[in-house]
């Protein structure tokens, strides 16, 4: 799939940026500057899935990753407040060995790829076409679709394609994702719930109850507001 | 170990020494210029480990989750890739690697929801989020 030259250019540069985004998730000091980097490479890898002519997985990718996910890692953090972090007083790695050995593992991971990759891209690509090829190839797969109403640019129909065949082929794991996410839902709201919240759901353990009312007086209005 | 990073380095030596460096030169150009399916995977692999790094290195269980995320992300763009390729060419079922990266979105979302309510209920408790600090299951 040899990409056409002002392809190759913006593959380049999101690659690029993708990567770099992510080293510098993993290297920054400050949690906050970590969730931001991230946010940088992963709308990177969605202009690469642009690239690669998943225009539906790249939309998904900025509402759910960038919209959604990014923003709860960032109430996270302000939830927790890493103030120790921030002002550079508590080291960021682990200790001194554990980093080596880490990072030995990832060199190998490294030349392992190197090797697999110069390995296998010969006998991966099984009718090494020109890009002349795949550009008329493209040019011709363009003529068959409907323009847009400017006329300057054609619509395409994999997206419709992809969700024809989510619901022929794959509308059983479609359902499984779906009570997932719901199980996700109940899960993280009942793990996140305070010792009060606990207790005026009528939730706890009498004995912890009696236990933790000795730290904290009210705890036991609230049990008792649920009785009534 | 040891072994296993000589024969590396000997491979890229040979191959470096096998083709005329004139042809050599040209491919790599040609790469440059037209990247293919296997510089996709270059991407996805660099960032998986990046990824695996994170999650190795990092004290922080906030960014270790984001490392996850790197990883999942890296995941989703050699599905992606492999999807375009089988396009070419002209595969029945190409659309499945895109298909399966909407899951591999779903999980990850799931997953993130997840750990950080265990994250938001481990700090009401043990007031810390440093990972060598939370050593209650450590023998």
């Amino acid at each position: 799939m040899p990409l056409s030259s002002y392809e190759s250019l913006f593959f380049w540069i999101f690659g690029i940026t993708a990567i770099f985004a992510g080293l510098l998730t993993v290297m920054a000091k400050n949690a906050v500057h970590s969730a931001l980097f991230l946010i940088s490479s992963l709308v990177s890898v969605a202009a690469l899935f642009v690239l690669s002519g998943a225009e539906f997985i790249a939309g998904v990718q900025i509402l759910v990753y960038v919209g959604g996910v990014m923003v709860l890692f960032l109430f996270v953090i302000m939830l927790v407040n890493v103030g120790a972090e921030e002002q550079g007083r508590d080291e960021i790695f682990n200790n001194q060995r554990q980093v080596t050995a880490s990072l030995i593992f990832c060199f190998l991971l490294v030349l392992g790829v190197l090797y697999a990759v110069n390995k296998g891209s010969s006998t991966l690509i099984r009718q090494n076409l020109s890009a002349e090829a795949v550009a008329e190839q493209q040019a011709a797969r363009n003529a068959t679709l409907n323009r847009s109403a400017t006329g300057t640019s054609s619509i395409t129909n994999d997206t419709g394609q992809i969700g024809s065949s989510l619901y022929r082929y794959g509308s059983l794991p479609f359902e499984i994702a779906s009570v997932l996410l719901l199980v996700a839902i109940v899960g993280s709201v009942m793990l996140a719930r305070t010792l009060r919240q606990e207790a005026s759901a009528d939730d706890v353990d009498p004995e912890v109850l009696q236990d933790e009312s000795l730290r904290d007086p009210e705890l036991i209005r609230f049990e008792s507001a649920s009785q009534e | 170990m040891v072994s296993y990073l000589v024969h590396g380095l000997m491979f890229f030596l040979q191959e470096a020494g096998s083709t005329p460096q004139a042809g050599m030169k040209n491919a790599m150009l040609e790469g440059l210029k037209h990247p293919d399916l296997s510089k996709f995977l270059v991407v996805g692999a660099l960032l998986f480990i990046i990824g695996v790094a994170g999650v190795l290195t990092r004290r922080n269980i906030i960014v270790i989750f984001m490392s996850i995320e790197l990883i999942l992300n890296a995941a989703n763009l050699n599905f992606i890739a492999m999807s375009r390729y089988l396009q070419e060419t002209g595969s029945v079922n190409a659309l499945a690697g895109q298909i399966f990266a909407v899951f591999v979105i779903v999980v990850a979302a799931a997953e993130a929801a997840i750990g950080l309510g265990i994250v938001i209920a481990l700090y009401r408790n043990k007031e810390t989020i440093w990972v060598d600090e939370i050593d209650l299951l450590k023998w």
